[in-house]
């Protein structure tokens, strides 16, 4: 715990990073004089920012939408109205593991919320409070690389779905988005937290979970500004969210002249890590940072104390669980996640939440169920306003620029992402605190 | 010859800075222009691209297509066959037929289509039914539980020699019909950062895949060697030079011919001689668009992009001269051909083209034609005295000819 509070008593700095130095290179005639900032991206972060400027930036205009799917007419009598489900909810054998599945707790978690708007939506009196209900057709994304296109080829053309939510694992979201383009559905994502998911240039595609960019983004900012760190180490997953989601902090810490000391990583069901960390340990880093699920965290985090590593501990948001702290014990100190979005907030939408969810599942919902009711009632409510019109409930969607939810304020961006900022999550007397960019 | 001297000079011109294929235009102009008398109908003045002023359409309301959302289009001589989201249709002898899932089509949705030059096989891809062969009259199915088809989510079919390659949305199949063998290439055996392939096309001994968030891989048939060619600015939310290689890494579709390689993304269009890639945006060339769903070259100087603003047509590399078909504005009763120099429009010319949307999806070359399939009806651009590159004015012709 001293370590800890060493490492709390050190004044925040403000956002964003220290000046570095740039290239005095001319740089590459740039269309368009008014320079903009994809994904609230610090200048000292810029990819080739101390090189030149890019001939091109993407993302800055909105995705937009030019087919003739508005025109067509809408159904003159449904059942019910559908919306589809996409989520690791089954366990099955994964790609990633070889072996069991990791991803079901998060998903089962996300169908919670998901359902618990459609049941609001139908108390409100369902679809334009016609009476006629809004129906979750639910889809299991969780088998081998792919099985997710199946699905919504699936729901978009056997079921009808007018949306769909989902999913969480990143090469599922890919996968996903891609058919929803061609089918031209609508989808909501609130669990994929993979910068690169909305880096698609797909129009149908909203998400509404802050990305690890904007995490990856405070944390560098924590460990080499606020701190003052220069040596990182880095164990993470050897499966497509540890190796694409800890990129942008892998970035940060190059293009600030810390490149890490070294980046080891682990298969999915690893019990025993001390061969990496036995490495690690002798490069002497200042902190260790990893990217992966909940359990293998609290597992080095674990096995790192037990070798007298004392290091500040870095990690994603999946790491942010109570079983991370119960399988750590004395061991959490000195740790440190991104987050994205602040459950302590004492929002009055966020605390009927937690009581309504509580009631309805016998147990307090996590940021999976707490995003997904936020998107799907995102979702419901373009759904209310443009009618059964998949082309046009898109258009209402993505013209939805901030948002109150249970979740807090979402801020969109130009192609639709939330832009909201992280959080630090911070174990604090043995319980996670959630500490915004001032208050750190 | 005046043109092709002029040419040549602006073919160097545009190796030295961005922006004298302008002036290289206007040099065109200038020098051939007094000495034509007459110009092609279609073409306009002289040193002009063609372009396609008379359009036919074809519905589904008119009895021929079985449905208005066009997924694909693939000439086999004077057949077309069109891939639709709910059955497969084929032109032929202005007479079209069609098959649906009552038909015995193992699935709706048609989202690619090839035909073997060898068997005169048809190869179908379904969009989350597998891979169809359509022969003699019956469907075969392949799919991911009764062969070696990687994946039921189908998206590009090419045929070359005696294989059929397959992509999917987990990986490339490729079947040898001779054998009936399949061969899988995912991450674990080829050079895929990612497996989502998304179009395949083949010819003169090489394979082409783009992969979504892969960039294009290429297979070399003699050596069953694979080369990856992707982003090398490695950065999703920027291009950092324009012409260092492919424009971004998430490719749509990719077009081989003439040994020149055509490669689609939603950020622009990229081309690769095997030496030079050169890439297009939509502000600095006369792609309406950066949004190119499908790419088909016509030849290895020029392409037709299929963009969700209209047809964006490379008609001339060398002089950067483009003609981009499209409609001006949502209530517009017929497209308007756009020609450009790089970006600078030169002039516009009306067409009789009245799809009502102008979200490209698929092309195909037939011939002089050209087709497009739309989210809304299919139409063939009639292409009567068409020729490839710029007008040649006929007094050098005639010059030529005599000499």
């Amino acid at each position: 715990m001293k370590a800890m509070t060493l490492l709390m008593s050190v004044v925040a700095v403000t956002f964003p990073f220290f000046a570095t130095g740039g290239d005095t290179q001319d740089p590459t005639p740039v269309p368009g004089a008014k320079k903009q900032v994809y994904g609230d991206t610090p200048e000292e972060l810029m990819p080739y920012g101390k090189f030149t400027e890019p001939y091109k930036r993407f993302f800055l205009e909105p995705n937009e939408y030019r087919g003739y799917g508005r025109h067509i007419p809408e159904p003159e009598h449904v059942d019910s109205v559908k919306i589809g489900f996409l989520g690791p909810i089954e366990a099955t054998v994964s790609v990633a593991t070889g072996g069991a599945s990791h991803e079901e707790q998060m998903g089962r978690k996300m169908l919670q919320g998901a359902r618990l708007a459609i049941e609001h939506a139908n108390a409100r009196g369902g679809y334009r409070g016609s009476k006629t209900p809004y129906e979750l057709v639910v889809r299991n994304d969780n088998g081998l690389w792919g099985a997710s296109g199946n699905e919504i080829v699936d729901l978009a053309y056997k079921e009808h779905v007018w949306a769909i939510l989902g999913t969480i694992d990143g090469a599922n979201s890919h996968i996903a988005i891609r058919v929803a383009l061609k089918a031209e559905v609508p989808m909501m994502n609130t669990g994929d937290t993979d910068p690169t998911f909305i880096e698609t240039a797909i129009p149908w595609v909203c998400r509404n979970i802050t990305d690890d960019r904007q995490m990856s983004y405070l944390l560098a900012d924590y460990v080499f500004g606020t701190l003052g760190l220069t040596r990182v180490a880095a164990l993470r997953a050897n499966n497509r969210y540890g190796r694409m989601s800890i990129d942008e902090f892998r970035d940060a810490a190059t293009r600030l002249g810390h490149p890490f000391l070294a980046e080891l990583n682990y298969q999915l069901g690893d019990t025993d890590f001390t061969p990496q960390l036995e490495r690690i340990k002798t490069l002497e880093p200042e902190a260790v940072i990893t990217w992966g699920d909940s359990e293998e965290s609290a597992l080095i985090l674990a096995q790192m104390r037990a070798m007298g590593m004392e290091q500040l501990f870095i990690g994603s948001d999946r790491m942010v669980t109570p079983e991370f702290l119960e399988a750590t014990g004395d061991g959490a100190f000195n740790v440190v996640a991104g987050y994205p979005y602040d459950p302590e907030s004492g929002d009055p939408k966020q605390v009927a939440f937690v009581e309504q969810f509580t009631a309805r599942f016998g147990e307090p919902p996590e940021t999976y169920a707490a995003h997904a009711y936020d998107g799907m009632t995102q979702l419901i409510e373009a759904i209310e306003r443009a009618g059964l019109n998949r082309a046009l409930i898109r258009d209402e969607l993505m013209a939805v620029t901030s948002w109150h939810g249970v979740t807090g304020e979402k801020v969109y961006d130009a192609i639709c992402s939330n832009r909201s900022p992280a959080l630090l999550a911070v174990v604090e007397d043995g319980a996670w605190t959630f500490r915004s960019l001032g208050d750190r | 010859m005046i043109l092709s001297s002029t040419s040549r000079r602006c073919n160097s011109l545009r190796e030295l800075r961005f922006g004298a294929s302008l002036a290289c235009f206007a040099a065109v102009l200038l020098t051939v222009g007094s000495a034509a008398s007459a110009a092609d109908e279609a073409a306009g003045p002289v040193g002009e691209p063609y372009v396609y002023t008379h359009w036919e359409t074809f519905y589904a309301s008119e009895g021929g297509l079985p449905n208005d959302h066009i997924f694909a289009i693939t000439a086999d001589g004077d057949r077309l066959w069109v891939g639709t989201e709910d059955g497969l249709a084929l032109y032929e002898n202005q007479t079209w037929r069609s098959w649906r899932e009552k038909d015995g089509l193992p699935w709706r949705v048609v989202s690619a289509i090839a035909v073997s030059e060898k068997t005169g096989d048809v190869w179908v891809g379904l969009f989350g039914g597998g891979l169809a062969r359509f022969s003699g009259g019956r469907f075969d199915n392949f799919n991911q539980f009764n062969s070696g088809l990687v994946n039921d989510v189908v998206y590009g079919v090419a045929v070359l020699d005696d294989t059929v390659w397959v992509a999917t949305t987990a990986g490339l199949s490729a079947l040898d019909t001779v054998t009936g063998e399949w061969e899988i290439y995912t991450e674990k055996n080829a050079p895929m950062e990612e497996i989502w392939c998304y179009n395949v096309d083949a010819g003169d001994g090489k394979v082409y895949a783009a992969v979504w968030g892969g960039g294009i891989l290429e297979w070399d048939v003699k050596t069953r060697r694979w080369n990856a060619h992707r982003d090398p600015d490695r950065e999703m939310e920027i291009d950092l030079f324009r012409d260092d290689g492919l424009i971004h890494i998430i490719t749509t579709a990719v077009s081989y011919v003439d040994r020149v390689l055509w490669a689609a993304t939603y950020f622009g269009l990229s081309r690769y001689d095997g030496r030079h890639w050169r890439g297009y945006m939509d502000h600095d060339s006369g792609l309406a668009s950066n949004f190119i769903n499908f790419t088909k070259g016509r030849s290895a100087t020029s392409s037709y992009n299929a963009t969700d603003r209209g047809l964006a047509v490379l008609s001339d590399f060398s002089t950067d001269t483009w003609v981009s078909y499209r409609r001006d504005t949502e209530d517009a009763a017929t497209w308007t051909a756009h020609i450009s120099v790089g970006n600078e429009e030169r002039r516009a010319m009306s067409t009789d083209l009245s799809l009502p949307n102008h979200f490209v999806i698929a092309v195909e070359i037939q011939g002089n034609d050209v087709w497009i399939g739309t989210g809304h009806g299919l139409a063939r651009g009639v292409g009567a005295g068409f020729f490839e590159g710029l007008s040649t004015p006929h007094v050098e012709v005639a010059k030529e000819a005599g000499q």
